[in-house]
């Protein structure tokens, strides 16, 4: 209880003196040095794109010289939903300054949330938000979803030379990402910019690397005129650029899509996957630490139309969040599409 | 009357110590592993598992087991969030739930009992079925904003700071240590689980009884599920997705034997502390994910090797009460 009142009177404290910080229209500078303990929770241990986002943030957390500790912890795949639960509720025990989660149990997340935010422990979210943003201080969005179909129909049309053939290869039939984005791509097809491209089918590879291979070779025996197949996954796309390499067919049909440098740069090299586009998630992890360390240390408020400087990436603002009406959102910025010429530097 | 030494030999003895190690060495390592708040919430985070894992030891001593409960346990939180997004009254929502579990356990206890298919394809194939029903009714979309009085069931304290299903947990344990162990329902229940052909020639209705368990586990499971609805405040088709193996670890752990007519509440009591209590001394010193798996993995793999070995003259693990020994 002593603890606890602890917490509120330094809560109280911190707000107060962030009051004086934030000037309207004007960017806060974070003051480097304040000791904050912080979690960095990925949605489960042993996938490369959350390593990446640890490396953004230890980078962040070693530029911002806060003495205190940054943790990467997270469940096991087949535990997500529950492990998350627990470490969002072992944090509130410990009192760590914030969490910094990329959800992965929906709205189940909310009680654990909220109670750590009572606790005196900030939320944010990163890659994957709190669907109801309940429980929620703030949501580093990657990209706009929005302009993701564009971004498709585009890496389509510059492949096609602006006419041709199209199939999608995505994940599993509900995948609520993927289906999102297909549907925000057929919307942006309907454009007179590309009339001349024409997707002839959607099949799904489960997210599995052999499944896709497999629907990959079958959509081009199906369709013998197919020029290109987009791949919103990162399993699908690489799968898809790996079978038209394997067979010799990469001249014929190119792969686009959403790819990770790494997976993807020598098939881009060689001309299988010419474009492909994606975010940069050692960015994603250094927004992400900069905005919870800014708010632990009481420096930001986290109100709407606050804007302070990240580092390197520049200045950011906070806003409501147009997927979600009533939470809050950052806006890291827009896609990086990947060509030979930029793909070398990124992979590494 | 058994001396203290005499009755520390036993399994549960030896899990008595490692439950105090464990609880020694957390106190000491972290400075909230005691506080109140803590010790609510090492409970309230697997609080559904350790409910249903009193009806698995049942299912177990009694020579069967039971895969499909965490698939019931899904089914039971999504069909009332489906039918609350209906526009069901709750109340009716959560009774028709349980009738879900005690109708789905009963499937279940029909097939093995009547039927006379083994409990593992049996629960196996209703593991599949109950989460698929789940699925369809809920889809990949999350359902949320329950009534606040359900929501507050699961999340607040209802005695002081323990919540209703901490509670829930203690009336139920009570319930069910009597009848395993005061109650000629419990005897038969080692007896069946020792050798099923000789309770049937002893005169005893062993598949009523195997029904009448099986019946009990589903509803368990479907009132463990609302729980874990309330706890959480929102159902997706995942929920309590692999619930089942954490379940029937504990009771292994507890010192309940697999083949059945051999183990005790108290056990599965003692395997539940020293598995909360381990997981949570971990998680506030870090250690998540595959260590925290690998460690409890480790620890099951002991229980079952160690009463193998010559240890397992030493802890004799307990019998039904009017029974001399175990068929180990």
């Amino acid at each position: 209880m002593k603890h606890f009142t602890k917490l509120t009177m330094a809560a109280t404290l911190l707000l107060g003196t962030a009051g004086f910080a934030t000037a309207e229209g004007h960017s806060v500078t974070l003051e480097t040095g304040q000791e904050v303990n912080m979690v960095l929770l990925p949605k489960f241990l042993g996938i490369l794109v959350f390593d990446q986002a640890n490396e953004g943030a230890q980078e962040a957390h070693a530029e911002l010289e806060n003495p205190g500790e940054l943790l990467f912890i997270g469940p096991t795949p087949e535990n997500s939903t529950a492990g998350q639960i627990e470490i969002m509720t072992t944090a509130a025990t410990q009192g760590q300054g914030a969490v910094m989660i990329s959800n992965n149990a929906g709205d189940q997340i909310v009680p654990s949330a909220l109670a750590a935010q009572e606790a005196g422990t900030r939320v944010v979210t990163w890659d994957s938000p709190i669907p109801s943003g309940e429980g929620e201080d703030v949501f580093i969005a990657q990209v706009d979803f929005g302009s993701i179909g564009v971004i498709m129909a585009d890496m389509a049309f510059s492949i096609l030379g602006g006419e041709g053939q199209m199939a999608v290869l995505s994940a599993t039939p509900d995948a609520s990402n993927q289906n999102a984005w297909i549907a925000a791509m057929q919307v942006a097809l309907e454009d007179e910019k590309y009339a001349n491209i024409e997707l002839v089918d959607v099949v799904y590879g489960d997210d599995q690397a052999e499944v896709s291979y497999n629907r990959a070779l079958a959509l081009v025996d199906q369709y013998p005129d197919l020029g290109v197949i987009m791949s919103p996954t990162t399993v699908g796309i690489q799968a898809a650029a790996k079978a038209m390499q394997d067979e010799g067919l990469c001249e014929q049909v190119k792969v686009s899509g959403l790819g990770l440098p790494s997976e993807m740069l020598s098939y881009t090299l060689n001309g299988c996957a010419p474009e492909f586009a994606l975010w940069d998630f050692r960015d994603l992890g250094y927004l992400t630490y900069f905005t919870a360390y800014g708010l632990a240390s009481g420096q930001l408020t986290g109100d709407i139309g606050e804007t302070f400087s990240a580092g390197r990436m520049g200045d950011y603002t906070i806003e409501e969040d147009p997927g979600r009406p009533g939470t809050k959102r950052i806006l890291m910025g827009p896609f990086t599409v990947y060509t030979a010429e930029n793909v070398e530097a990124a992979a590494n | 009357m058994k001396t203290v030494f005499a009755r520390l030999q036993s399994w549960e003895g030896f899990l008595l110590c490692a439950l105090i190690l464990i609880i020694l060495v957390n106190s000491s390592l972290s400075p909230q592993f005691m506080t109140v708040s803590n010790q609510v919430n090492l409970f309230q985070l697997s609080i559904e598992k350790i409910i249903v894992a009193l009806a698995m030891t049942f299912i177990i001593i009694n020579a069967e087991i039971d895969l499909s409960v965490g698939s019931m346990m899904g089914l039971s939180a999504c069909a009332f969030g489906w039918m609350f997004q209906q526009g069901m009254p709750s109340g009716a929502a959560i009774l028709i739930c349980l009738i879900i579990g005690a109708m789905g356990g009963a499937l279940n206890g029909w097939f093995i009992a009547k039927v006379g298919l083994p409990s593992l394809v049996v629960t196996l194939a209703t593991l599949i079925g109950y989460r698929g029903l789940a699925r369809v009714l809920v889809e990949d979309r999350g359902i949320n904003d329950f009534p606040e009085w359900f929501d507050a069931l699961g999340q607040k304290g209802l005695l002081g700071p323990i919540p209703f299903a901490n509670i829930a947990f203690v009336v139920l344990f009570i319930i069910l240590y009597i009848v395993l162990q005061r109650t000629g329902f419990g005897r038969k229940t080692y007896v069946i689980g020792t050798n099923r052909e000789m309770a049937d020639f002893a005169g005893i209705d062993t598949a009523r009884h195997k029904l009448i368990l099986f019946t009990g586990a589903g509803l368990i499971a479907a009132f463990a599920g609302l729980l874990y609805a309330a706890r959480v405040g929102a159902v997706r088709g995942d929920v309590a997705l692999g619930f089942e193996l954490d379940i029937i670890t504990i009771v292994l752990l507890g010192g309940v034997s697999i083949f059945g007519g051999t183990g005790s509440l108290v056990g599965t009591l003692l395997a539940v502390m020293i598995v909360l209590n381990l997981r949570n001394g971990m998680a506030l010193l870090n250690i998540t994910g595959h260590i925290q798996t690998g460690v409890i993995g480790l620890l099951l793999i002991g229980s079952v090797v160690a009463p193998r070995l010559n240890l397992g003259k030493l802890l004799r693990r307990q019998t039904g009460p009017n029974m001399t020994k175990g068929k180990t």
